[in-house]
């Protein structure tokens, strides 16, 4: 419960972000026998783009400029709400779970008004796409949660962490099998990963983030990069939070609190080569296949749901 | 050791979990090899729920049954269903009249389906109740693929997991049925198998394709 | 020993006619293997009327009901083994389609009834119904056509599927058994069930939900509606001895398998259940076979509904209860299947002259093939419970017996559909008797073995119209005490 930890383990959210980017290009330019860039490019790449001048369309209003700095800020306080090196979160709450849910969809929201401002078909087109794809995630991601909220007999994102901390590995009810999988496929589509989006690809048929921040420059780039990091970051950090927290620092004790840093970097280091591979080895689906595959999220989520009642 | 032994045992007292997943998998599934492997999954869960009855009773019944389980369900069949495949030369492609989340969702309608049809039974038999309603969503799973799939191996590999279903009902409530039972009906199932391979090759060389949805010659 | 030289015959011929390279020694040996095996009928039978039952080993048993229904494979063995002396001549030449294959495949599948009726076992009763499936499947697919593929497909998964859930229904009523304190190892074997029955009060809803899939699983194989889909396929594709044996000897293998479990259930928990099944299954198979037949085209078609309905009426027979309806379901087991097989047979010959089984093509018969008319006419006389034939003893008994216990909605159904069925046959087989023949007769000559076989249906029909002999009587009664 000490503050000051929470603070710096939220600071260390945003603050290993870009290298956790900069870990998953490198390892999938590996995979594809090329050498890649240096794992710290894209701290270098945030640094150029804050030098660099920022410009708007003509036609853009104030929503062009505010859509970045807002997606930024939301993106950063939800980063408070994640425990990663002890079981407790900066702004945990009651009810916190929701709120990250609403406040990444927050972000999310003003990121698309921004496309859509910026007045290019590119950026409407990409703010469509990312409508249908986060209503279509918002329901498996929010079941998911409250199922595992339910099991853990608790409504914060630390309160799920603290229990699963406390039970042994083994003892994990089916519940949990069924929601790491709905959260998976809703994590995949929430940060825009291969099969759902393509982070590098600039080609019409396949972009939808990227569609979206194509007018962007200089710091509101930065800024939407990072953020887009950070939400990347948080994400997995919630994933190893709830279902494999074991390693973190369950009370004040300094050694554990020396470990846990140690841990987290492991099963992130873990996390990260998954997405790697995954991305290396599956294609893209097409965008009209993007709902079935949200569908087979909410499929598990609603039988994670169930089995908190079915099996306990 | 102990650790091991925990990890199995919470292992075995969550195989109807396992189960379910494969369910879920299958019905995902786009390629008919990636079904194969599933039901060769299920019968190893299930073989494996055999051995631990087995090394809990010390009886030589149970033992000889989960070998027969994993040489016939384990190795054989899928064996044979993967040369089927390989010879037919065909598209792998599961013909299925419904999408990969619709099949998910009914998926998941039968497995909370055959928690409500068990529940009255569990409690008066004094089983253990997710087994017992994995070996019904099993049943109601393989009758699901065998009527939403189209192609003429998917209604095999649908039977053989309803069979599975029956077998895993059984092992569930009475663990097992006399042993040369048990063979009888292994064999069986082998042969059906077999039989149905080779109606499968005829399927394919007189009418040229293997969606038994087009089999409509015959009606009224 | 008895029992087993039953099981061992048509098992060795089977294997024995393979190594025949020439078709006519084939013959031969099917011959002589039909006529030992009839001879180690004949001799079962005997002995178990004179023993009551005969048991080898833990899974062979014979008993008077086991008698009866041998004494049926028997009589309709012999009739499709004379026929197809003279249906070989027509077997288009193939891979697979010799005699020998024919043959053997057909001894294999006898072994396999045999196997059934001889079960002491109710885990063993249903191994051996699978195989019964399994072994006649390829005989529905024989000739390899697009019809008989799909129709051998459809037969395949249909009746595994059914069969599958008859599976379900033994362990439920082994679990009954196992809970009501029978020891495991023998809680499948059919007397000490029936000994135990009486106690399964405890475990009811058990024993409700094991008749109910073995009454869906069973029924399948039957060719109960809803679960009728693969029969009409079947029974039309399959060779015409072979839709002989599937409609006269294994739906009755299939009804002797659902006999066993419903006087278990009825010792066990009173008639009342199973038998509204059985009724309720009756009644729709009857009904819904009575309409289809009035829109039939094709002649085998027409003959396999004819087979729904009459295991049907079996089935209200079996459901009315009682000494008659008991006496006249197994009576009319043995009727339909001697009728079945004359009407099959004479549908073959119409096949062969004709070149096609389309009713609506065939016409002139009664002037260009006398005595296969003769035959198709008996034939449907009898099918349609016309006296002095046989079939007309055993569906009044049924009738009698429905009106007796007040089920009198059972029994206005039945007599509503034998009346649709005998308009949807006369309406039938007046076009094709009557008029003049348009195209050109394909040379048919009737062998010996024709005649003699429709002879022998004919007389054996008239027979049981007129007066059931008196063994036979007493074969019938020994039956119908196992059964109470």
């Amino acid at each position: 419960m000490n503050p000051a930890i929470d603070l710096i383990q939220s600071l260390l959210l945003v603050a290993i972000a870009p290298l956790v980017s900069g870990v998953i290009a490198r390892l999938k330019a590996q995979m594809q026998n090329r050498r890649g860039a240096s794992v710290l490019r894209p701290y270098a790449d945030l640094l150029k783009l804050f030098r660099k001048h920022d410009m708007a369309p003509d036609t853009a209003s104030w929503l062009f400029r505010f859509a970045p700095a807002a997606l930024f800020a939301v993106t950063v306080t939800a980063a408070a709400f994640v425990p990663v090196l002890h079981a407790s979160a900066l702004f945990g709450v009651g009810g916190d779970f929701i709120l990250l849910v609403y406040l990444l969809a927050f972000g999310r929201f003003f990121l698309m008004l921004g496309a859509m401002d910026g007045g290019s078909s590119f950026g409407g087109l990409g703010a469509s796409r990312e409508a249908l794809v986060s209503a279509l995630a918002e329901a498996p991601l929010l079941l998911a949660l409250t199922s595992v909220a339910i099991l853990t007999h608790s409504i914060s994102v630390a309160g799920i962490v603290l229990f699963t901390l406390q039970q042994h590995p083994f003892q994990l009810s089916a519940v949990f099998v069924f929601a790491l999988g709905a959260l998976v496929l809703v994590a995949i589509a929430e940060t825009g990963r291969i099969p759902v989006d393509n982070p590098s690809s600039h080609l019409e048929l396949t972009m939808i983030h990227e569609a979206m921040v194509l007018e962007y420059s200089g710091a509101s780039l930065a800024l939407i990069e990072w953020a887009s990091s950070i939400k990347l970051t948080l994400i997995l950090a919630l994933l190893i939070g709830v279902f494999a927290p074991w390693g973190m620092a369950a009370g004040a004790s300094l050694v554990a609190l020396a470990l846990a840093p140690l841990f987290f970097a492991l099963k992130l280091a873990a996390l990260t080569i998954a997405i790697a591979v995954l991305e290396s080895s599956i294609a893209k689906l097409r965008m009209y296949q993007v709902p079935d595959f949200l569908g087979m999220a909410s499929a598990l989520a609603i039988l994670a749901v169930a089995f908190t009642a079915l099996m306990r | 050791m102990g650790l091991i032994e925990i990890a199995a045992a919470k292992a075995l007292a969550s195989s109807a979990v396992f189960l379910f997943f494969t369910l879920l998998v299958m019905a995902a599934a786009k390629r008919i090899s990636t079904c194969i492997v599933m039901f060769s999954v299920q019968s190893a869960i299930m073989a494996a729920e055999i051995l631990a009855v087995a090394y809990a009773n010390k009886s030589a019944e149970a033992y000889t049954i989960a070998a027969l389980v994993i040489v016939v369900k384990v190795l054989a069949i899928p064996y044979l269903l993967f040369r089927i495949v390989r010879n037919l030369k065909a598209s792998q492609d599961v013909a299925s009249s419904t999408t990969g989340a619709q099949s998910v969702f009914i998926m998941v309608g039968l497995i909370l389906l055959s928690f409500f049809a068990v529940a009255p039974y569990a409690r008066t038999l004094r089983v253990d109740e997710d087994m017992l309603a994995a070996s019904i969503a099993l049943l109601l799973a393989g009758a699901f693929l065998m009527v939403s799939r189209k192609k003429a191996l998917m209604q095999v590999i649908g039977l053989l997991i309803l069979e599975n279903g029956i077998l895993l009902a059984a092992l569930t409530t009475i663990f097992g049925m006399p042993l040369v039972i048990e063979i009888g009906i292994f064999f069986d199932l082998l042969m059906g198998v077999f039989l149905m391979g080779l109606f499968v090759f005829r399927i394919r060389d007189t009418f040229e394709h293997l969606d038994v949805s087009k089999l409509r010659r015959l009606r009224g | 020993m008895t029992l087993v030289l039953l099981l061992l015959v048509p098992f060795l011929a089977a294997l024995l006619v393979l190594t025949c390279k020439e078709s006519r020694r084939a013959v031969l040996v099917a011959m002589s293997a039909g006529a030992i095996e009839g001879a180690a009928i004949v001799n079962a039978v005997w002995r178990i009327l004179a023993a009551g039952a005969l048991q080898c080993g833990q899974y062979l048993r014979a008993d008077g009901l086991t008698a009866f229904f041998l004494l049926n494979v028997g009589v309709i063995l012999a009739l499709v083994l004379t026929y197809s002396i003279g249906y070989l001549r027509h077997i288009p030449a193939g891979r697979f389609s010799s005699p020998r294959w024919f043959y053997s495949l057909t001894f294999l599948f006898v072994f396999t009834i045999m196997a059934v009726f001889l079960s002491a076992n109710l885990g063993m009763l249903w191994i051996c119904v699978e195989s019964t499936t399994l072994a006649s499947a390829l005989l529905v697919g024989f000739y390899n056509t697009k019809g008989a593929v799909e129709a051998g497909w459809k037969y395949l998964v249909v009746c595994t599927v059914g069969i599958a859930f008859a599976l379900f229904g033994t362990i439920a009523l082994y679990l009954a058994a196992v809970r009501s304190g029978v020891n495991p190892a023998s809680a499948l074997d059919w007397t000490v069930l029936m000994n135990a029955a009486p106690s399964f009060g405890v475990t009811r809803d058990l024993v409700k939900l094991s008749f109910v899939f073995v009454a869906v699983g069973y029924g399948t194989k039957i060719g109960f509606v809803p679960m009728h889909s693969w029969l009409p396929d079947a029974h039309a594709e399959a060779p015409t001895p072979i839709s002989a044996l599937l409609s006269a000897v294994l739906l009755n293998c299939a009804m002797y398998a659902l006999l066993r479990f419903d006087t278990i259930t009825s010792h066990a928990i009173g008639g009342e259940f199973s038998h509204t099944l059985l009724l309720i299954f009756g009644g729709l198979s009857v009904t819904v076979a009575a309409l289809l037949m009035v829109v039939q085209r094709d002649l085998k078609r027409l003959l396999a509904y004819s087979s729904i309905e009459h295991m049907g009426i079996v089935a209200i027979g079996i459901g009315v209860g009682g000494p008659l309806g008991l006496f006249g379901a197994l009576l009319h087991t043995f009727n339909h299947s001697i009728a079945k097989s004359l009407m099959f047979f004479t549908s073959g010959n119409v096949r062969e002259s004709f070149g096609t089984l389309r009713m609506r093509r065939i016409h002139g018969m009664a002037r260009s093939m006398p005595w296969t008319s003769a035959g198709l006419v008996v034939g449907s006389l009898a099918i349609v419970g016309m006296p002095p034939f046989g079939l007309f003893i055993s569906e009044f008994m049924i009738l009698t017996a429905a009106f007796g216990a007040s089920r009198y909605l059972i029994a206005i159904l039945l007599l509503v559909s034998l009346s649709v069925v005998f308009g949807a046959l006369l309406h039938h087989f007046q076009r094709m008797l009557a008029g003049k023949r348009t195209d050109v007769p394909a040379k048919l000559k009737l062998l010996p073995s024709d005649f003699a076989v429709m002879g022998v249906c004919t007389a054996l029909l008239l027979l049981f119209g007129v007066h059931i002999p008196g063994m036979f009587a007493f074969l019938l009664q020994r039956a119908l005490v196992v059964l109470q």
